[in-house]
């Protein structure tokens, strides 16, 4: 009689099955434990960073039952993941989806392994936009939401479709909205970092910079309305070292605008560490152009 | 790609009739009321231990009410088994929790805020061991849906109608605990075989 429905919850438990077989229980805490994706088959495990509170003693339930010891590779708090590791061979990788094959309103599926099974919940992909920048400053690729409800123990857990692919990582902590997942290209781009850096390097000026209007003719010359006036200098910073001054203010970066905060905190990816960048700067109603060294952030 | 969508809206509104013939209100004489389900045609009822006072009236399908028979009561398991005096009473089918799996499709009936038969449906979040849940070392289904005050003691129920729990508390907003139907099984044959 209710065949379709059959058909639908039978699927919907084959997607968490599928997906279960990648998801290990991260004991890395004191109080309820979390949840970690297999990233490879290498034994590398991403999970989310606030979840993994030890460095040492880690653990890992592993899908059959039984428990594995991991060890601390490395996170990045801004981006609210850690990747960690085991030696226990067979962990299956997760079949990892690029989140464009999602429109929101399809169905997807909250997972989590707090306990030694897995769990699930159902909702729809609520939202997708731009690229956004957490408040910690972890650049994040993709805007993701889901309405699935996020269980205790949750965080860590991937977002599902329903084909069991998995496209994020759900995170609690990012944000005071639920469901916020860290999407498949920023967890490649951070694990990447994470397992040969150990952490996720950024780029540092040792400046406290803040939104700015122009007056109207610096305006007209710089072909921006506003820029970012240096409230504060770090002494021994590579800005201090460049010469910048307390009420420079920096109009842009690498031949780029520097109009708003995040246009800078783009600019100052891992990448340029160590590398001298042109930045441009009023001073005193002049346009300069200095070098700098950019530096890693501490 | 047509009608899917509608195809299922049938179905779900088809199975939440069919189980709602099995649905009963229950009624405490101190003002609170909630679910409960006929186990039994001859007149067996199922619900939470939570909505049953010292007596209990149960209202039947059909609006009839009913003054009923307590036959037991556990606190602990938070069940109660309730008999009225009636025969070939609409009873579920009985599924079993064990075969659940996460992900699956469920439907919770009852009557929240006192609204007659009213449904909400989600899905299985898991079985048994649910860590940061308060479960209470009870054998509990944990689903993704909306339980309200009214949906106690009534019936969880699977895509196919099968009873696979007792919806007795909420652990959250959307978040549903329900005792398995399996524990039932067994507190309800434990009940018939002391007072039968």
């Amino acid at each position: 009689m209710a065949a379709l429905l059959k058909d639908l919850s039978k699927e919907l438990a084959d997607a968490v099955e599928k997906a279960g077989g990648s998801l290990v229980r991260v004991e890395a805490r004191r109080r309820l434990p979390a949840t970690g994706v297999v990233w490879s088959a290498e034994g590398l495990v991403v999970t989310a960073s606030h979840v993994v509170e030890q460095q040492e003693d880690i653990k890992f339930g592993l899908p059959d039952g039984s428990e594995a010891a991991a060890v601390f590779v490395g996170r990045d708090p801004g981006t609210d993941l850690a990747l960690l590791k085991t030696e226990a061979k067979g962990l299956p990788a997760a079949d990892w989806g690029d989140p464009d094959e999602l429109r929101v309103g399809n169905m997807v599926l909250a997972l989590g392994r707090p306990g030694r099974t897995v769990q699930a919940t159902l909702g729809i992909l609520s939202a997708r936009g731009q690229g956004w920048r957490t408040p910690l400053g972890g650049e994040i690729d993709l805007f993701l939401r889901t309405d699935a409800l996020m269980a205790p123990g949750f965080s860590g857990g991937p977002l599902v479709g329903s084909s069991g692919r998995v496209y994020g990582v759900l995170s609690s902590a990012l944000s005071r909205e639920a469901g916020i997942a860290i999407p498949t290209a920023t967890v490649r781009r951070v694990a990447g970092d994470l397992a040969t850096h150990g952490r996720v390097r950024r780029g540092y000026l040792g400046v406290g910079p803040q939104p700015a209007r122009l007056p109207a003719d610096l305006s007209e010359k710089v072909g921006q309305e506003t820029g970012l006036l240096l409230i504060s200098v770090e002494p021994g910073s590579p800005a201090a070292e460049a010469g910048l001054m307390l009420g420079d203010v920096i109009v842009g970066m690498d031949g780029q605008s520097t109009r708003h905060m995040p246009d800078l905190l783009g600019l100052l990816s891992g990448d340029r560490v160590g590398s001298s960048v042109a930045v441009r700067v009023v001073r005193a109603g002049k346009i300069e152009e200095r070098k700098i060294k950019v530096g890693e952030r501490p | 790609m047509s009608g899917i969508a509608s195809a299922l809206d049938r179905e779900v509104e088809d199975l939440a009739e069919k189980v709602r013939r099995s649905l009963v209100q229950i009624r405490n004489g101190h003002g609170g009321a909630g679910a409960g389900a006929i186990w039994h045609p001859d007149g067996l009822i199922l619900t939470n231990a939570h909505v049953v006072g010292r007596r209990a009236k149960v209202v039947l399908g059909d609006g009839v009410v009913h003054e009923a028979r307590v036959l037991a009561v556990d606190e602990e398991r938070d069940l109660a088994a309730l008999a009225v005096e009636a025969s070939g009473l609409p009873a579920v089918e009985l599924g079993s929790a064990r075969d659940l799996r996460a992900g699956q499709w469920v439907l919770a009936i009852g009557h929240p805020w006192g609204l007659e038969g009213a449904v909400t449906s989600g899905v299985v979040i898991g079985v048994g061991e649910l860590p940061g849940l308060p479960a209470g070392g009870r054998e509990m289904v944990a689903a993704s849906l909306h339980l309200r005050p009214g949906d106690s003691g009534g019936v969880l129920v699977d895509a196919e109608g099968r009873v696979v729990g007792i919806n007795t508390m909420m652990a959250g907003l959307d978040l549903g605990l329900a005792i398995s139907v399996d524990e039932a099984k067994r507190f309800a044959k434990q009940a018939l075989g002391t007072r039968g």
